[in-house]
Parts: structure tokens; sequence; C-alpha cells
């Protein structure tokens, strides 16, 4: 992969993701409280609600960030199209 | 022209692009420009500092899950509005951008606004536009590292304090201010200055118009609203063409040349580095900084103003212009509808909600030989800023009574409690399952308080004793 191609996805991909995941995390969290979230599967653990928002905004950063690479490595193009 | 198409000859994205420093022009647009900036950014970092009724008049308060907005305080549950907001804000970018282009990228879109405030800083410390690409290409001296230091710590220094901005509007921000000259800010809210700070950062110092260009969907889109009648920002190709530089004072159309005098000042002023004369491109972001510039040139050269301008592409075609069309006015009334319908529904809200659930063991249970029994666990959430004692009643069958251990029921400001309703109604009043009937919860000093809930009573089916 050339160097611009790399640095093209960064925005390609990072950017859409963190768009969506801002989207995303705004309609989950308003919806559920990630306080009940905690008290059903890590009771034990020490949460507050901002720890909960922050690693629910990365998770669905990750998630979209995942289906970004995957679609510009898919549309990557293929040897016999390139110049 | 044609409708803004991304430029074929592109090139490579981010990598081998020269950096833009847009030349410094002044001009009734540019002082609009500047105008919007310090309002805007004025009313970012001023409003968390602003209080009423003793809090934070603007205040998400995640942690708590609730937002205050001035008078209003707003729950999850009532992220409606929320949405709402978003549909609004989404009709009115397409209302305007149908009738005068892309005004929101030019004068309000936080990027511009911000790459704006960085490039004052720049011209601060690193001075106009041809001392900045002097410096650029001198080698490292005491000069330089003087003047690349101090922008970079004022800009560094400003979006810090953006980032603490930010997280001021989630946090009450006399509270974090306090913490954070005692430098015990929560590990949260240090990542979230750090982050929304380095943001702005990147995005307003450096990558700026390309954020425009490869970045913004907006940027993709806008041309969809657009039409013959959009204003847009153009260049009267009829009057410069042919362009030529000239001695001032001699008539152009004797030597055979149009108005423009190619001085490229339109070219130097462009925030995003395009020639306008070129036609409209989809990097124009129609900050009118060519159209200052060029008023400014023709004044000198003694020509009429407007050169290039705010026009349509009816009126450069000799076409007739229309502002009213079926597209302006399809957004302005689904504007105006959405607007008027949020406002109304805010007025009559009701800080009060009610969850009825029926209990789920048991389906009915007969009292005496007369009466049935249901029982509901009631959840209320008092959505107000004071407490407020409720009382529950049934209606909708006949004889229907509610038993609950306290006549009332008091709940605290934000809170939330639940009571058990025994709802009895005689036996021959209801017949079989999911007759439905009303719960009405209601405050006893305020009537307007009042919430009403459908619910289904389940009785013994007709072949039952």
């Amino acid at each position: 992969m050339s160097k611009a191609r790399l640095l093209r996805s960064l925005g390609g991909t990072l950017w859409p993701s963190f768009l969506t995941a801002a989207v995303a995390s705004v309609v989950f969290f308003a919806n559920i409280d990630p306080e009940t979230l905690h008290m059903q599967t890590l009771p034990h653990w020490e949460f507050s609600r901002m720890a909960g928002y922050t690693i629910g905004f990365f998770m669905f950063w990750g998630v979209g960030l995942a289906s970004s690479v995957m679609t510009f490595v898919l549309t990557e193009r293929s040897p016999q199209e390139s110049p | 022209m044609s409708k803004p198409e991304p430029a074929a000859d592109d090139g490579p994205m981010y990598i081998a692009r020269e950096k833009i420093h847009p030349r410094e022009v002044k001009g009734p647009f540019q002082t609009l420009r500047h105008l919007a900036v310090i309002v805007l950014l004025g009313i970012f970092y001023g409003l968390p500092w602003l209080q009423w009724d003793g809090r934070q008049a603007v205040l998400f308060d995640l942690p708590a899950r609730q937002f205050h907005v001035f008078g209003l305080t707003l729950w999850p549950q009532d992220f409606v509005y929320l949405a709402l907001l978003l549909v609004i804000a989404a009709l009115s970018l397409f209302f305007f951008t149908a009738l005068a282009g892309r005004l929101w990228c030019g004068y309000a879109c936080p990027q511009t606004v911000w790459t704006e405030a960085f490039i004052w800083m720049e011209r601060w410390t690193e001075g106009k536009r041809q001392q900045r690409i002097k410096l650029d290409k001198a080698p490292w001296s005491r000069q330089k590292i003087l003047r690349r230091g101090s922008k970079h710590l004022l800009w560094i220094v400003f979006a810090l304090f953006t980032g603490f901005t930010f997280v001021g509007y989630f946090t009450p921000i006399t509270e974090l201010a306090g913490r954070l000259t005692t430098l015990s800010l929560g590990p949260w809210e240090t990542f979230w200055v750090l982050f929304y700070g380095v943001a702005t950062w990147g995005n307003a110092g450096f990558l700026r118009e390309q954020v425009c260009i490869y970045m913004c969907p907006y940027a993709r889109f806008q041309s969809a609203m657009f039409d013959n009648n959009t204003l847009i920002i153009s260049y009267d190709e009829e009057r410069g063409e042919p362009r030529g530089g000239r001695p001032r004072g001699i008539d152009p159309r004797e030597r055979g040349l149009g108005d423009c005098i190619d001085c490229n000042l339109c070219v130097q002023a462009c925030p995003t580095g395009i020639d306008i004369r070129k036609g409209l491109q989809y990097e124009c972001i129609a900050c009118a900084a060519c159209i200052d510039a060029c008023n400014g040139v023709m004044d000198k050269m003694n020509y009429p103003r407007g050169l290039i301008r705010y026009s349509t592409e009816n009126a450069m075609n000799g076409k007739p212009e229309k502002v009213l069309r079926p597209r302006v006015m399809i957004y302005g009334l689904a504007l105006l509808v959405l607007t008027t319908g949020v406002v109304y529904s805010l007025t009559q809200r009701v800080p009060l909600a009610v969850e009825v659930l029926s209990d789920r063991n048991v389906v009915y249970r007969e009292v005496d030989w007369y009466t049935i029994e249901n029982v509901y666990t009631v959840r209320v959430l008092n959505k107000d800023r004071v407490a407020h004692d409720y009382r529950l009643e049934a209606e909708g069958l006949e004889g229907i009574e509610v038993v609950t251990r306290e006549d009332t029921l008091r709940v605290g400001p934000g809170e939330t409690d639940s009571v058990v309703a025994r709802v009895q109604v005689p036996r021959d009043a209801v017949e079989g399952a999911g007759n439905p009937f009303r719960l009405i919860m209601e405050s006893t000093t305020d009537p307007d308080i009042r919430t009403v809930n459908t619910a289904r009573f389940h009785g013994p089916s007709p072949g039952d004793n």
C-alpha cells in the first residue's frame, strides 16, 4: 500500500466511524443507563457513569472503525485495475 | 458552469499539499464573518458560566442523566425532543442551503469558526501572508523558533481552554475550574479535556480546509439542495474575460481586455486555495473572501464592483430569478410546523412520568365473592425541580377503586419511587381478560401535573365462577 493510500485510509476510516459512534452513543445512552448495564454485568467492579459513557463511545467507535477498515480493504483496487 | 463537483485533477489526497496561507482581506463580508466568529465563540465559551436559578444555565449532566437548559430540565425520557431538535437543525440546514447556498460553511460551521480564530493567532505571531510563506521556507533560526513557538503556545492554550469549556457543558464548570486550579481533575475529565483540545488543535491548526474537502459529509451532499436559483459565489466570466494586466486608467475594451486584471488576489484570499474564476467548485465554502478581495481591486481600478459576487446561476445566464420555489417553500413549511410543534409541546410538557407494570405472577385475585383485584406496580419519576405529593386514582370501569398503602406518594425532585396499587372492581363489572381502564396520577398541589396511563384489568372468564 502506498503512503498516500495509507494516509487516506486514516481520514476515510477514523472519521466516519467517529461520526456514527457519536450519534450511536447519544441514541443508545438516552435509552439505556450505563448504571443498569454495570449492575447486570460486572457489579463487583468499580464503574462510574462517566466511565460507562466513555467505554460505550469507544466501543461504538471501534465497531464502526472495524467496518470502515473492512470497506476500505475490500474496495482496494485489484492488481489488474491499478495503473 | 455546472453544479459543484469534485475536481477531476485532485491528485493525491493529504500529502504533497502546500500549506494554504489565506491573505487577509477587508470588506463587508469579512466583517460579517469576524462578527460571526466573535459571537459564536462568545456563546460557546460564555454559556457554561451563565447561572440560572442557582445552577448552571446549560448543563448536560450525564452522571445524573438530566439536561438543564435554562428553566427546563430534560430527562432521558424526553429524548424525543433531542431527536426533534436534530431534525429541525437538519431542516434549517436544507432550507438555508436551498436559499443561499453554503451559508453554514462560510459563517457558522465550527470548523470555519475555529480555523478563523487559529488563523488570527497565526497572524499575530507569524505576521501577514507573505511573512508566513517566507517563514515556512526560512531555515530554523532563533527568530523562527520564537515565532513558531509562540504560535503553538497560543494555539495549545486556546485549544486546552476549548477542551475545558467543552467538558464544562457536562460537569459544573465552576467546580471544574476549582479542581483545575488545584490540579485534581478526575481521570475522565482530564481525558476529555485533552481529547477535545487535541481535536481542536489538529482540526483548526493543521487540517483546516482539508476537513471541508475530504472529511465533511455535508460538503459532499449539499449540491443536492442546490438549484439554479440558489445563491452562489460566482465570477462574471463574460465581464471579466479575457483577463490580463494593464496600466491604470486605460479603457480595457480598447485593448480587448475584460475587467479582470489577473491580480490573483481572489486566489490568495481563498482559505481552501481554489480559483473561483474556474467556476463553482465543491471546495468553495462560500466565505466570500474573494468577493471582498476583488471589490477592493475594482475600487482601485475605478471599475464597478461585483466582478465576483453572490449571484444565482439563472442570473448569470440572464434568466429570471425566483426566490420562492417549491423546494424552498417545502423546507420552510416543514421547518415552521416542526418548530411550532416542539415549542408548543415543550410548553405543554408535564414534569411527571408514570409507568404502570402489571403483576405478572398473579393474573387476578378474588378479594371476596363480589370483588376482583389486580395488582400493579406504578413507577413515578418526578421531573420537576420541587418535591410533590401524588395521588393515584382509577376510572373507566364501573365501581373501580384503587387501594394504596399510603394515601399519597411523596417523590423528591428528580427522583423515582414506586407504589403498589391494588385495583379493585366489582365482579359483574368485568368480563374476561384485558378490560382497559385509566390510572390517573395527580399532584395534590398542582392539578396541571397529571398523567393518564391506560392499563388492562383481567377478570375471570365468563365460564369461571
